[in-house]
């Protein structure tokens, strides 16, 4: 045997050797996402894209939600409400440190919420603490918020605002790259357009957790890559997707799906400052030709439910759809409706179509069944910036579209139906229904609130700017020997600190 | 040959100078501008704040003033900084290109590898048994489109090698085995339609050059078939395929970014399409720029490359 060739067995040994030494180490969950988050701010960046990398794993908030959207406690242990509503106490859990080192005060909370205020900061979630007056902090492991009215959906709000270390005050560049939180993942790095990659923290409060010993989120834009990736096991989750892909990759041995209700849903907006649509007979007509079960059989492939004005599974604030007259289809009446309206047919409308597959069927299936009741419908169907900036100047008849619901009635109902809310984009005002959102606000009583919200859904389901139509089944799909992984309906990935690797 | 030197430069200052103007007004005829798609659908988005942000990225200006502030900077090295990340974009640009250069010159070397004696054998195989067999298969190769190549091999390889894991991307550094290894099925792909371009290019004018008088006076002193092929007839034929490996390899950087799509490779077609979703002007304005000086900065060396083989261009 020559020198060469010797020396060519030897490197080889070496190789497998390492190689060997290196599957025997605990490797990181390798999940497959489709795009690449613009930032990681959690104060910053709301989009589903950060949303899924950094919510529950790199961050946690004083509150937090459990699978069932029901309000538990997060870093606060335990809190307790004054007698005029308007004083929060919270104490927080001992022992909790951030990544970069350091133990978590009250100092640093009310930073954060300080952040999240802060008009410089710019942050999308500054609405959700409108009540709030003052933050105290008597002593590092208490922390008093003072209301100026009481505001039942503090607490849930509270669950979206990420506690970071007080130092990033008047930082909106550092926690863009290099995320720091409370959560049982640490941020290790991030390469553009390949993967970011977290790490089990070692000091995280709560032990035993988490239990793996990291997540590799790979940024993979083609679908088919994705899912052959899933099956020949380089990646072993694909979270947050929908129907069709569930479908496609269920079939394929050694993989398993959760599935979940959605919060998110589909609608058709309408433009009420356009006639014909500016009449409330013509929008409830349009509600009646809507059949939504067809809907969910034609673009959601059965996985799906039909909604009203809140998703089915908020279950304690959403009124069922067999209380909605409209919700059972009749042309009929539709068109007895358009009639009643005086509108001439047929009358020509343009449907502004979100570029997505779901909502590309949902559009041509209605476009079919508003043809029955004398609504021609065109389809327009552009580029997303296209899209957003029609959307938002309100240039359109009518747009079909998915909204990520939220887990609170008034934060969503608030700036989008409210006259002058911030993503009316229908333009409708409606001084009833502002009067009963206002009085919703203040209400702390479950009761109380239930029955307010319980009119504010009947006043929107079939007269108000928007048809409400679908809520899609979500799936994960994940590889066996993946366990202890919770679906949630608002897309959270936070359950993958009770993730476990099998063989 | 200096005069033509000089007569290129020129050349390529004035494609430059055509394509900063173009790739200036183009992307900011497509309808939404990037302030709506960066505020994107949040709550909070005022008209103020829209105002504002405008006002910082300069968008504010009208669009001649624009662009001459781009230009000025561009001449002076400064790309600006990207819209979304506030790194400047030439980081941005320099942390993607080595991907797309790699894959690159990997197909580029497999076309050029393959295509030779392809090339060859199809000449010789000129009116025999099995011509109609590899015509018809140059066809197949020129005609596939490389995206759905590449989906077909992920598939196939998921099929028939599942413990292989040779999707998305490692650096270099970490792992140069790694590197390669992942790099290779996109290669492939891309360089399929390249390779079955330059086989039939080198067949035409192989078999154009041997109804040359050269080769007749060669066979007629004696000289050895194989030798009047390869010395003769191939270096003779070799000119034009060079200049077309030259073209090829612009064409290479354009598939590149359909097939870095599809194999989840983080390069520069990855950063132009992000780009163009974002509405990044500055950095949609420098790559395109450097895509563009690249192509033509590679056909100016083939150029002069020509020069050299054939002493008769000057």
């Amino acid at each position: 045997m020559s020198r060469f060739r010797k020396f060519v067995l030897a490197q080889g040994v070496a190789a497998s050797a390492l190689l060997g030494a290196f599957s025997v180490q605990a490797a990181p969950l390798e999940l497959a996402v489709a795009s690449s988050p613009s930032g990681l701010d959690p104060h910053i960046v709301t989009a589903f894209s950060s949303f899924q990398v950094i919510d529950g794993t790199v961050y946690e908030g004083l509150t937090a939600l459990d699978e069932n959207l029901a309000i538990v406690p997060g870093l606060a242990a335990a809190w307790e409400i004054s007698e005029d509503k308007k004083t929060y106490t919270f104490s927080l859990r001992e022992g909790v440190t951030f990544h970069s080192g350091g133990v978590m005060t009250s100092k640093d909370v009310a930073a954060s919420l300080q952040r999240v205020m802060d008009e410089k900061t710019g942050s999308p979630l500054a609405s959700r603490l409108a009540a709030v007056e003052s933050v105290e902090t008597p002593d590092p492991s208490t922390v008093v918020i003072r209301l100026k009215a009481p505001s039942a959906p503090l607490l849930s709000s509270l669950t979206s605002i990420a506690i970071v270390p007080a130092k990033y005050l008047g930082d909106t560049e550092s926690l863009q790259r290099q995320p720091d939180g409370t959560g049982a993942f640490r941020f290790v790095d991030w390469q553009p357009n390949v993967a970011i990659r977290l790490t089990a923290h070692e000091g995280y409060w709560q032990t035993g957790l988490p239990k793996l010993e990291g997540v590799t989120y790979n940024i993979v834009p083609e679908a088919a890559t994705r899912q052959v990736g899933l099956t020949s096991g380089q990646y072993q989750m694909l979270p947050n997707i929908d129907a069709v892909t569930a479908l496609q990759v269920k079939a394929q041995p050694g993989i398993k799906l959760a599935e979940t209700l959605e919060l998110a849903y589909s609608l058709v907006g309408l433009n009420v400052t356009r006639a014909p649509l500016d009449n409330p007979k013509v929008r409830e007509a349009i509600n009646y030709a809507i059949n939504r079960s067809d809907l969910v059989q034609a673009a959601l492939f059965g996985a799906g439910v039909p909604g009203g004005p809140l998703s089915p599974a908020l279950e304690q604030f959403a009124t069922p759809t067999s209380d909605f007259a409209c919700f059972t289809p009749s042309v009929d009446k539709a068109k007895a409706l358009m009639e009643e309206a005086g509108v001439d047919t047929p009358v020509e409308l343009k449907l502004l179509v979100l570029p997505r597959d779901d909502t590309k069927a949902l559009a041509q299936v209605i476009q079919q069944q508003l043809a029955a009741i004398g609504i021609a419908v065109t389809l327009d169907i552009p580029e997303i910036g296209k899209f957003v900036q029609d959307w938002r100047n309100s240039d359109f008849d009518m747009f079909v579209s998915l909204n990520s619901g939220t887990i609170e009635p008034d934060d969503y109902f608030y700036r989008t139906f409210r006259s002058g809310g911030s993503t009316n984009v229908f333009k409708y005002a409606n001084a009833e229904l502002d009067a009963l959102l206002d009085q919703g606000r203040e209400e702390t009583d479950p009761a109380g609130r239930r029955e307010i919200y319980g009119k504010v859904q009947g006043m929107l389901a079939c007269d108000g700017p928007a048809v409400f139509l679908t809520y899609g089944q979500l799936y994960t799909a994940m590889r066996d020997g993946v366990d202890g992984f919770t679906i949630y309906p608002n897309r959270s990935l936070g359950a993958l600190k009770s993730v476990t690797l099998g063989k | 040959m200096l005069r033509l030197l000089r007569g290129r430069l020129v050349d390529l200052g004035v494609v430059l100078a055509g394509v900063s103007v173009l790739a200036f007004a183009f992307i900011r005829l497509i309808p939404g501008d990037a302030v709506a798609i960066m505020l994107g659908a949040n709550a909070e988005v005022t008209p103020e704040r829209i105002a504002a942000m405008r006002t910082r990225l300069g968008l504010d200006l009208p669009i001649h003033e624009q662009y001459v502030t781009w230009l000025s900077g561009v001449l002076r090295g400064d790309f600006g900084v990207s819209i979304w990340t506030g790194k400047p974009v030439i980081d941005e640009i320099a942390a993607h290109i080595w991907p797309t250069l790699q894959l690159t010159v990997l197909a580029l070397a497999a076309a050029v590898v393959l295509a030779v004696p392809l090339g060859i054998l199809m000449a010789r195989l000129r009116g025999r048994r099995g011509e109609a067999i590899v015509q018809a298969g140059s066809v197949v190769g020129l005609t596939v489109p490389p995206f759905w190549l590449g989906i077909l091999m992920i598939l196939a390889l998921a099929t028939f090698a599942p413990s292989l894991q040779l999707l998305g991307y490692v650096p270099f550094s970490e792992d140069p085995l790694g590197n390669v290894s992942r790099l290779l099925l996109p290669a492939v792909a891309l360089s399929l339609p390249i390779t079955a371009n330059l086989a039939r290019l080198l067949r035409s004018t192989l078999l154009e050059a041997m109804q040359q008088d050269y080769i007749r006076t060669a066979r007629a002193k004696g000289v050895p078939a194989r030798a009047v092929l390869y010395r003769h007839a191939l270096r003779n034929a070799l000119i034009p395929f060079v200049t077309s490996v030259g073209i090829m390899a612009g064409y290479l950087l354009s598939g590149a970014i359909v097939i870095e799509q599809v194999f989840a490779i983080p390069g520069l077609g990855r950063l132009l399409l992000g780009a163009i979703a974002e509405r990044n002007y500055p950095l949609l304005q420098a790559t395109i720029l450097l895509v563009t000086t690249a192509f033509v900065l590679v056909n100016f060396l083939v150029d002069l490359l020509y020069a050299l083989i054939d002493p008769r261009i000057s």
